[in-house]
């Protein structure tokens, strides 16, 4: 009998110190994860970043914004188009009727509100940063190409090649084995920039991309989506893209 | 009756031969996986636009014929039907065998198969590839603890394993239908994949039983009653009709409803992957054997129903493949009603052609399996000395 109380007050006393230290130890860390939670990116956490392109300004044969994206993250160009990697791409648009005139647009990946590919991910490899960047850890990716399977945008590109070409010093070449898409210039956007490709439009294409904070009303970008009849691709699977187009 | 076990003699010349070439298969299939690893995906047949090849369609092959197993194992623990009770440790082991090959093609597959460890570590518990990772890999356990128990002669537990495992495969079965059908692609999103594909599994599971105890019985000379053959084979044709119930109301109900339409004519006629849905599926797969075993001359012969088994087998691997590659060959709708055109082949309608390294690799993955499969009855007593029905009448 005496044994058995000994035991219950032995896991007690067990229990206890367990508790204490787990206590001890955490709440000092309590801080640190309010940090990473408000802190620490609180300045771009309010942000929605979100683009609108103007069909109507983007020329025909400029390839700008394509150069562009490629020379700045370095996107892999192997001369097959089974297996190039295109971030962002000139799409030829005709509605499908008799002698239909012929429209260029840029496509891009739709960094959608609720996106496929981060759905689907087993490894949570793809996410959505808080100011709504859909972007690829690539050091996580187990290459399973599920997301590839899931986007209905046909954004999400695999590495089926290491690829070497080393325009940007600044940015990462990638190994084959991993999936990728545009990323909205994320690297930049921390610099204050803007995406390469909407910089390139400006500079040297015809002025067709508007970019910004889509939560911010006085910005150009959410200014345009409000006042203009915008629309995004597929809009009826829910996705809720922030790549808009005027006059598609 | 009592049921004695024993394990293979395996000393014939012919059964070192036969592991020597499983041997080889394998290493080959390792070697054809190296060099994906090495070298990168583009030396398949696959690209962005046909991200998933062969080795997904192994992977749900494999998981649809490990159902007739765990059927034909659960029998006798379940449905009390205690003539198949020579069966269920084999039936249990290639249960759980094909479970191991499916995880391996899936593995295999990946782009950076060395991060095999990363799916432990981070779960995405919405994403269909977790939650049947999750599935699989609990699903072996059970199968090696119903084996376990079966082996320890603990009767009460084998059934409660067994109906366990039998609820476990539903979800495993649903799962893997739920890969396709929960992603919003026209010739993959439908519900009914998850149920179709349970069907397809217990019919092209059971064919493969039909021919394997055959051959395993016949090859270790121990007597084996033909009659076994025959129950089984009006299982099979029951499932085969469901098969095909459910085929047609899918295409039935895409080549109705007006959005769909387009995919369904591109699906049913729309290249080489429309031969293989007729005739290695329609035709080899359904039709065929299911006039053989239900026409009355033909469904009492042996032969007939091995005919039968065999072309069932291959006609499902046709249907699996007709899941995995048309949906993708057939554009994302990007813009509807609109011609769309591009570098990265939007909107167009794309080939892919099997490549040598990926049929060795999944050659290879099944080599392996068969060779745990052989070692596991060379060392364990799972095979029964006999196989013989008791006569009703005496």
């Amino acid at each position: 009998m005496k044994k058995q109380l000994d035991r219950r007050e032995f896991v007690k006393i067990g229990g206890l110190v367990t508790a204490g230290t787990a206590v001890g130890v955490g709440l000092p860390l309590l801080p640190l994860y309010r940090a990473s939670a408000t802190g620490e990116v609180a300045d771009r956490s309010g942000k929605r970043w979100g683009m609108v392109i103007n069909v109507g300004k983007c020329k025909d044969g400029c390839t700008a914004c394509v150069d562009a994206c490629r020379k700045e993250n370095n996107v892999p160009l192997h001369g097959d188009p089974k297996i190039d990697i295109h971030w962002i791409r000139k799409a030829k648009i005709s509605r499908r009727v008799e002698n239909a005139s012929e429209i260029s647009a840029p496509l891009l990946c739709n960094h959608c509100d609720d996106p496929p590919c981060a759905l689907v991910c087993p490894v949570q490899a793809t996410y959505k940063r808080k100011d709504g960047i859909v972007i690829v850890d690539k050091h996580r990716c187990i290459g399973c190409r599920y997301c590839l399977i899931a986007c209905p945008y046909n954004m999400r590109m695999f590495n089926f090649k290491s690829n070497h070409e080393w325009h940007n010093e600044t940015y990462p070449t990638r190994a084959h084995g991993v999936s990728e898409s545009c990323q909205f210039c994320a690297h930049r956007l921390d610099q204050g920039m803007q995406p390469a490709c909407v910089e390139a439009c400006k500079k040297e294409g015809g002025g067709a991309m508007v970019f910004g904070d889509l939560n911010d009303s006085s910005s150009k970008v959410a200014k345009v989506v409000a006042s203009r009849s915008v629309r995004a691709l597929r809009e009826d699977l829910g996705t809720n893209p922030k790549v808009f187009y005027i006059g598609l | 009756m009592k049921i004695e076990f024993a394990p293979l003699e395996g000393k014939s010349p012919q059964f070192y031969l036969f592991m020597l070439v499983l041997f080889g298969v394998a290493g080959a299939g390792l070697f054809a996986t190296y060099l994906m690893y090495t070298q990168g995906l583009h030396i398949t047949g696959m690209s962005n636009r046909v991200p998933w090849g062969i080795s997904i369609v192994m992977l749900i092959y494999y998981i649809g014929l490990s159902a007739g197993s765990l059927v034909l194992s659960a029998m006798s623990a379940l449905f009390g039907r205690k003539e198949f009770k020579p069966f269920a440790r084999i039936a249990a082991l290639l249960a759980m065998l094909l479970l191991v090959g499916a995880l391996l093609s899936m593995i295999l597959d990946w782009g950076k198969p060395d991060r095999v460890f990363v799916p432990f570590m981070y779960f995405n518990f919405v994403s269909m590839f977790s939650i049947n990772g999750i599935l699989y890999s609990t699903y072996i356990v059970i199968c090696f603890v119903y084996l376990l128990a079966m082996f320890a002669g603990k009767e009460k537990l084998v059934g409660v394993i067994a109906l366990i495992a039998v609820i476990w495969a539903i979800g495993v079965h649903s799962g893997t239908g739920a890969i396709f059908g929960f992603v919003s692609r026209e010739l993959y999103e439908s519900p009914l994949l998850p149920p179709s594909f349970i069907t397809a599994a217990l019919s092209s599971g059971t064919a493969l039983m039909i021919i394997l105890l055959q051959l395993l019985f016949r090859y270790t000379e121990r007597p084996f009653d033909q009659r076994y053959v025959k129950e089984l084979s009006r299982l099979l044709a029951v499932f085969i009709l469901v098969v095909a119930y459910f085929l047609f109301v899918e295409n039935a109900f895409r080549a109705y409803n007006i959005g769909h339409r387009e995919a369904a004519w591109f699906f049913l006629f729309g290249g080489s992957h429309s031969m293989v849905f007729w005739v290695g599926l329609i035709g080899m797969g359904i039709v065929v054997p299911a006039l053989i075993l239900f026409t009355p001359g033909t469904k009492n012969s042996i032969k007939m129903i091995n005919v039968a088994a065999i072309l069932h087998v291959i006609g499902v691997l046709c249907e699996r493949y007709i899941i995995v590659i048309p949906g993708q060959l057939h554009p994302t709708d990007i813009l509807p009603n609109m011609n769309v055109e591009s570098v990265a082949l939007d909107g167009a309608i794309v080939s892919y052609s099997i490549s040598f390294l990926e049929v060795v690799q999944a050659l290879g993955v099944a080599a392996i399996v068969a060779i745990v499969f052989m070692l596991g009855l060379r060392v364990f007593a799972m095979l029964p000395t006999e196989a013989l029905m008791e006569d009703e009448a005496s």
